[in-house]
């Protein structure tokens, strides 16, 4: 099992080696060969019925991250889904991707896609779960980008990346969440914490985080704008990634969590409306759309806006529903696509307003797309799965009221609109339908296309026309698939054991069927008469849309930003320092006083006297004035001699302290700085003192350096009365001659307790003259040159 | 065995000294400085290594007991750093010879270089607060050379910013200590943990605390005093800038991990808070000079910031999650960082322009170099399997344990912007029409391998993260019992 999983992988690492001969061989085959075997194995799980294979793997344990797979129903019907499907796109990419392209980069995105997808159908850890679910983005982003030189391209697969990794994010936040209610990392643990997570107080944010992550990936209003222009990618990509598996991965995401959820209120409403939101408005913008592709990519979005509505119900026949149009999905949609690729390979366009009369020149295509696509419209006839499931949707819409009970008015009036609405967003569902399939094969033909259009070689119709049984066998003998496939699927999701369901096609006279008549009569009715109706779209949406939303949001993120952070970050020194004075002088202040801090009942200052203090002060007195006039001196040469006062003014101080010492060395550092100063006083720049400056500049200024002195002096007090501990200096008095052998307690502490200091202080001042000597050899070279 | 503490400080010291001395014959001081760097590296392997499985070492400097004299830590958090670093250092002087000029060269870089390292190593492993200021003296010292190296106009220009905001906070940072020596009457960190917990006026140590926050905040470009960081790291020689970039803030963050666990949480409703609310504001701001960018270097340096925010956040956070995302955070980031500085020196040489509007389809003619950078950039945003998203996942974590619902929405925010500021970048540079760089790697090649070298180790702290990561989770616990610290360092015996 591990190994089916892991094997996409593995073979991805073996791509670039099998696309060095890709002239014998088209790589493809490498792809199709992985994924057929990978189906057959999951397969033959199914049919010996062995299903809760498990299989455990260490990775990181102390962050809960495992390796652990399991198959239950659920996990084996997407297993076999991804890798069917998976293994029909990649026969039908060998004949639609020449050889010309960069395979390699292809089919290794496209099986690290594959490879991902196994991995969050089968895994049982959460944050293993994650993983993979990020890398179905990432390889999404690669696929949809693969002709990256095509701006489209690369802009559809940037808007893709962001809009998936977003909902990837809350779905970490989602995910560790519950590891915290429940403790758990592993799924099925989860599950069985239902009612804890159900009381917990983080259930809000869990619902919201989760249904965004569901939302975003599946493209549900509003984040269904990436999908439309994912379809830059190509057409097997959009095939497999875009309607069949990835766009599907917010589902089981949700039918993972059922079990749990089902029972909440405000999941049904949550999830029942935006779906029904999605179905209407995905199949409404389909109608509008001129490209084929967007045609089924809208199609797509109001397709799974349909299958969460119903996970949205919660109830048994609902969920059975689901996982059956899922399938059926799956089938008819895959072939519409590769119809699709067939149609642009041939004809060299997509667009419906120039394609036309096609029936007659690619009748196999045309036979395909009837099959496929009047199955999606849910025709009533007894060859097209697409009417069962549609008819199983308007069952478990029409039965919601009878099935639940909600005990808040909302809920339960919702419950009683959700038929009605079910209908309402299948009849444009149906037009689409027609419109796609009437508007490329019957009608006009454009003369260019009629030279050179034809069926395709045998090759690249195997595919669809596989796909296209599949909805042919699936509505005849749709008992076996329940039985086998879906309801074992079913039971995963409900979370105990459903009762046997059986499909027919004929129930009688039955709401559902009265539903879907109702459907094809208003369908047909809207189809025939789309030209009188077409400027609705002109008022809805109008100008409303996701994507100017988007593209203004990218834009802010270019431009906007730029303004703001021009204005921060100015390059102005003045300004930097304005900022981080203030704010540390502010908040600083804020705390002394904020805690109580500023307490000087234990001060211990010397008392001011006044013949005996005199000295000092005048000291004081001199050195404050001179401090001031250094800001206010227009004369560099002022400015240094005044500036050398302060510091011969703080020896005078140490001499009256009765450090000598200190004041000698005081003494000789304000000496050299002041010589060297004057030393290169010739190279220094004028000053520029802007004396225009403005006044209230000169006051905001004024008024920051007063506060951070302030600050300081006041912490400096409250510091010094605060002497919580006695000092360690005893021990220095004590020991400095006995241990240390000197007398000096200051030399020794510098050159013997504290040596490594000194050490490296020394270290310092050799730097710098390293580097002033690099610095002026360095610059003197430069300006010879 | 306690002297081999001293290690991490005397092999780059010794290094520094030596390569110094050959500087006039450049092919010596190019085939030292490499196998020094190794050295260093191996050692340091060895010595993490052993301090991980042995436990810690603690020296006494000149065998002065502590708290009279300086001792120096070699704990698992300090270890664990001074490894990282000399990874970073071999990177660094592997991609110097193809980037910097023969004359910059000879002209003492690499004795810079280990200077440099002597400085940070030392403030990784000093227990001593005076001695943490006279370590970031060294590497500031050593940073004001290596960011004039070469002397051009705009790297003076720049570079005038950075050393005198670093003044400044050097000097508030020496006053800070004095006061903190006022109240507490030691320097000695265990011993000034040990008093502060004893003490019964809390307010007093949280102020002056505080001024000791904005010193190594201001180191660690945390909002709003990081505005001088961007543009002055990217002036430089990309070499210079990815130690810049990998090293210096993250020794601001080490000193705010070390001294606020250890020392000055006596207020914890007003410390956790500034952590968390200056940590949410760093990353916003940051992530936004990011996208403001059109220059590739500019992108990267900008990318320094939410990190830190991240790490601050998950110091505020206070539990076991919030800790050790913040040091495996600071750990990955640090490579990571290091190796995206060197890749966009090499993409800005390549294409003769840092301009990423002026670029286009480099992927043609570099592809390991752009998914290299494609792989950073999922790095940076915290996707699995990749480093970043082990931290940001503790961090996650650790911010709802503490019911922080804001703080995880905005890294979770923070992080898209992230990925959004290097892909846009990787798409405009890589992709589109165009063939910038057209011509063969050449000198380039070996800049290409050295952060390579780097991504390996990005890619192993992602992928084998259980290596480290169970350590990690024990220092996150040592961390939040300082005890441990004190009885190591004291021994009881004072």
């Amino acid at each position: 099992m591990i190994f089916a999983i892991l094997m996409p992988f593995i073979i991805a690492m073996c791509i670039p080696f099998i696309a060095r001969f890709k002239s014998k061989i088209h790589t493809g085959y490498a792809v199709f060969a992985t994924a057929l075997s990978i189906f057959i194995y999951f397969l033959t799980l199914l049919v010996s019925g062995e299903t809760d294979i498990f299989y455990h793997y260490s990775w990181i344990p102390s962050l809960g991250l495992d390796l652990t797979f399991y198959t239950d129903g659920l996990a084996l019907f997407f297993a076999l889904l991804i890798s069917g499907i998976g293994a029909l796109v990649a026969f039908y990419s060998v004949h639609y991707l020449s050889k010309n392209e960069r395979l390699g980069h292809f089919y290794v995105y496209l099986l690290l896609f594959m490879g991902a997808m196994l991995g969050i159908v089968t895994s049982d850890n959460i944050y293993a779960l994650y993983s993979f679910w990020e890398l179905t983005s990432v390889s999404s982003f690669l696929l949809i980008s693969f002709w990256f030189t095509k701006k489209a391209s690369t802009d559809g697969a940037l808007k893709s990346l962001l809009i998936t990794v977003l909902g990837g994010f809350s779905l970490l936040g989602a995910l560790v969440l519950l590891q915290i209610v429940t403790g758990s990392t592993s799924i099925r643990t989860i599950l069985s914490e239902g009612s804890l997570i159900l009381s917990s107080d983080w259930f809000p944010l869990i619902i919201v985080l989760l249904l965004l992550a569901a939302c975003t990936k599946s493209a549900q209003f509003p984040f269904h704008i990436w999908l439309p222009d994912a379809m830059e990618a190509p057409t097997p990509v959009s095939a497999y990634l875009h309607s069949a598996t990835m766009v599907k991965a917010g589902l089981f995401l949700l039918l993972r969590f059922t079990p749990v959820f089902r029972e909440s209120e405000s999941f049904f409403i949550a999830v029942s409306v935006i779906g029904l939101l999605t179905l209407f408005w995905g199949s409404y913008m389909a109608v509008r759309q001129t490209d084929l592709k967007g045609i089924l990519a809208y199609s797509t979005i109001s397709q799974l806006g349909m299958i969460m509505s119903m996970i949205g119900y919660g109830t048994e026949a609902a969920l059975f529903a689901a996982m059956f149009h899922i399938l059926n999905h799956a089938t008819f949609k895959g072939s519409l696509f590769m119809a699709v690729g067939i149609i642009d390979h041939e004809t060299g366009t997509r667009n419906i307003r120039k394609l036309g009369g096609l029936w007659k020149l690619m009748p196999v295509t045309g036979i395909i797309s009837v099959l496929a696509s009047f199955s999606m419209a849910g025709v009533p006839l007894p060859i097209l799965n697409g009417f069962l499931s549609k008819e199983e949707f308007f069952t478990s819409s029409w039965e919601l009221a009878h099935t639940r009970t909600f005990s808040t008015g909302f809920a339960d009036v919702l419950m009683h609109v959700v038929p009605y609405a079910a209908v309402a967003g299948s009849i444009f569902t149906f037009v689409y339908s027609m419109y796609f399939f009437f508007g490329t094969f019957t009608g006009k033909r454009d003369k260019d296309i009629a030279e050179k259009a034809h069926d395709p070689n045998f090759g690249m119709l195997i595919s669809p026309i596989l796909l296209v049984c599949g909805v042919v066998i699936i509505s005849i003998f749709p008992n076996w698939f329940s039985h086998h496939l879906l309801h074992p699927a079913a039971n995963a999701v409900y979370g105990e054991a459903l009762k046997e369901h059986h499909i027919h096609f004929w129930h009688g006279f039955t709401p559902a069927l009265v539903m879907s008549l109702i459907v094809v009569i208003l369908g047909t009715a809207f189809y025939l008469t789309r030209k009188y109706w077409a400027g609705l779209y002109q008022v809805l949406p109008g100008k409303l849309s996701g994507n100017a939303v988007y593209r203004a949001l990218l834009t802010v993120s270019e431009k906007q930003t730029k303004t703001v952070n021009d204005r921060l970050v100015n390059g102005s020194l003045r300004q930097y320092n304005m900022v981080i004075i203030s704010v540390i002088s502010v908040v600083t202040l804020a705390i002394l006083f904020g805690t109580n801090a500023f307490d000087l009942t234990n001060i211990d200052v010397s008392p001011v006297t006044l013949p005996g203090s005199l000295p000092e002060l005048a000291v004081a007195l001199i050195m404050i004035t001179a401090a001031i006039g250094t800001t206010v001196s227009e004369k560099k040469l002022t400015a240094i001699i005044i500036l050398g006062v302060v510091g011969y003014g703080l020896s005078i101080l140490f001499v009256l302290f009765r450090a000598p010492d200190l004041a000698l060395t005081q003494l000789s550092i304000e000496t050299i700085t002041v010589v060297l100063f004057l030393l290169c006083f010739r190279h220094l720049p004028e000053m520029e003192r802007d004396i225009k400056e403005k006044l209230s500049k000169k006051v905001t200024n004024i008024i920051i350096a007063a506060v951070c002195g302030l600050m300081m002096t006041l912490v400096g007090l409250a510091a010094y009365s605060q002497r919580l501990f006695p000092s360690i200096s005893d021990y220095f008095v004590k020991y400095s001659y006995k241990l240390g052998g000197g007398d000096n307690i200051v030399n020794v502490i510098l050159v013997d307790f504290r040596g490594l200091d000194t050490l490296f202080e020394i270290t310092v001042l050799a730097i710098a003259a390293l580097g002033i000597y690099s610095l002026i050899k360095l610059r003197h070279k430069g300006e010879d040159r | 065995m306690t002297n081999l503490a001293i290690l991490p400080i005397l092999i780059p010291f010794l290094s520094g000294v030596l390569v110094a001395f050959t500087h006039n014959r450049l092919g010596l001081t190019r085939t030292l400085a490499m196998l020094l760097a190794i050295v260093h590296l191996i050692t340091m392997g060895f010595l993490s290594f052993h301090v991980l499985t042995e436990g810690s070492i603690v020296l006494e400097a000149g065998d002065w007991i502590a708290p009279y004299g300086i001792v120096l830590v070699l704990d698992p958090l300090s270890a664990l750093l001074v490894l990282t670093t000399s990874i970073i250092l071999v990177a660094a002087v592997w991609y110097a010879p193809s980037s910097v000029s023969e004359e910059q060269e000879s002209f003492y870089f690499y004795a810079f270089v280990f200077l440099l390292i002597t400085g940070v190593s030392g403030a990784f492993i000093t227990g001593d607060l005076f001695n943490l200021f006279v370590f970031f003296e060294v590497l500031l010292m050593a940073s004001y050379a290596l960011i004039t190296h070469g002397g051009k106009k705009v790297q003076l220009r720049e570079s005038i910013k950075y050393v005198l905001i670093n003044l400044f906070s050097s000097m508030l940072f020496v006053t800070t200590v004095s006061y903190v020596y006022a109240v507490l009457g030691t320097v000695n960190m265990a011993q000034l943990a040990e008093r502060a917990a004893a003490s019964d006026s809390p307010g007093i140590i949280t102020t002056v605390a505080i001024l000791l926050f904005f010193v190594f905040a201001t180191k660690g470009a945390a909002f709003p005093l990081y505005y001088w960081l961007p543009r002055s790291y990217i002036v430089p020689n990309p070499v210079i800038s990815a130690l810049f970039g990998a090293l210096l803030t993250k020794v601001g963050v080490y000193s705010l991990i070390r001294t606020f666990t250890l020392i000055f949480h006596q207020q914890p409703e007003i410390i956790d808070n500034l952590f968390i609310w200056v940590g949410n504001l760093t990353m916003l701001f940051g992530v936004l000079g990011a996208l403001a960018s059109r220059n590739i270097k500019l992108i990267v340096a900008y990318n320094i910031i939410p990190a830190i925010g991240f790490m601050l956040v998950g110091i505020g956070m206070f539990n076991i999650d919030g800790l050790s995302g913040s040091i495996y955070y600071l750990l990955q980031d640090m490579i990571i960082k290091a190796a995206l500085f060197l890749l966009a020196g090499t993409i800005a040489s390549l294409a003769g322009t840092a301009d990423i509007n002026k670029m286009g389809g480099m992927i043609r003619s570099h592809p390991m170099l752009g998914w290299m950078f494609f792989i950073g950039g999922l790095v940076l945003a915290g996707v699995p399997p990749f480093s970043g998203f082990i931290g940001k996942l503790l961090l996650v974590r650790g911010a709802f344990e503490k019911g922080e619902t804001v703080t995880v929405i905005i890294m979770l925010i923070t992080s898209l912007l992230i990925l959004l500021s290097i892909v846009r970048a990787f798409i405009r540079v890589f992709w589109g029409e165009g063939n910038t760089g057209a011509e063969p790697a050449g000198k380039h090649g070996s800049q290409i391998f050295s952060a390579g070298f780097l991504m390996l180790f990005t890619v192993f702290l992602g992928i084998g993260a259980e290596a480290i990561l169970p350590s990690v989770q024990q220092i996150a616990d040592y961390l939040l019992e300082p005890q441990t610290y004190i009885e190591l360092v004291l021994k009881g015996d004072h």
